[in-house]
């Protein structure tokens, strides 16, 4: 019978069962994602600026049409795991996910408010709306749902 | 209302055959943890894994699975 996916599989130096392979076809997208994302915040202060209104909005859309593709991946991995595993994956996602939003929306009215120029004053932005940002939290978020939510079947 | 907790004969039938837990997952086209976790009462299977069970073992579902009540 075929072997279900495991999330070990995907987790970099979480286990011996990570196989990179499987973690670039079901993340590779997202990696492309960041990239993109990282490049176009990259230039946009320069050589992006000066490109008409359509050109930069297809440069800031473009990674999130990419994110669909990570996203259809993600979903078939998912489909392809064990009814216990895909339970555990499920609530991990959505901690992640809904966890993701409610610290970048905390860090942006902390921000409006003033709070990060008033302990650390002079920095010129404290955004944390990109993609980067968001999948490393998103990373990290998942990370500690995943521990929670699997410790009580071991 | 209250949770109905269910037990399972699932590691006696197992190690009656000798397999591991890894062998039975294989069987069943689950994942180990998802073997032990069913046999230490932590997790119930749903119905579909269940009759599979069932079917591996040639015994009815009731047989394997019943209510603690």
């Amino acid at each position: 019978m075929e072997k279900p996916n495991i999330p070990d599989e995907i987790f970099l130096g979480g286990s011996k069962a990570y196989a990179w392979r499987t973690d670039w076809r079901v993340n590779g997208w997202l990696m492309v994602a960041v990239l993109m994302s990282g490049a176009g915040d990259f230039f946009f202060a320069d050589q992006v600026r000066h490109l008409n209104v359509a050109g930069r909005t297809l440069i800031v859309l473009a990674p999130f049409f990419v994110l669909l593709c990570w996203m259809r991946n993600l979903a078939r991995w998912i489909r392809g795991m064990d009814e216990l595993h895909r339970r555990i994956t499920l609530a991990a996602v959505l901690f992640a996910v809904s966890a993701t939003f409610f610290f970048v929306m905390l860090w942006h009215r902390l921000e409006v408010a003033g709070f990060f120029e008033a302990i650390c004053p002079g920095r010129r932005s404290w955004d944390i709306g990109t993609l980067g940002h968001g999948f490393l939290l998103m990373t990290l978020f998942y990370i500690v749902g995943h521990t929670l939510f699997n410790r009580r079947y071991q | 209302m209250a949770e109905v907790s269910v037990k399972n004969k699932l590691r006696e039938l197992r190690a009656a055959r000798d397999w591991s837990q890894a062998d039975l997952a294989d069987k069943l086209g689950v994942s180990r943890q998802t073997v032990n976790a069913i046999e230490t009462g932590k997790y119930d299977p749903s119905l579909p894994l269940a009759f599979k069970v069932a079917r591996l073992f040639r015994q009815p579902i009731e047989a394997i699975f019943a209510s603690d009540e």
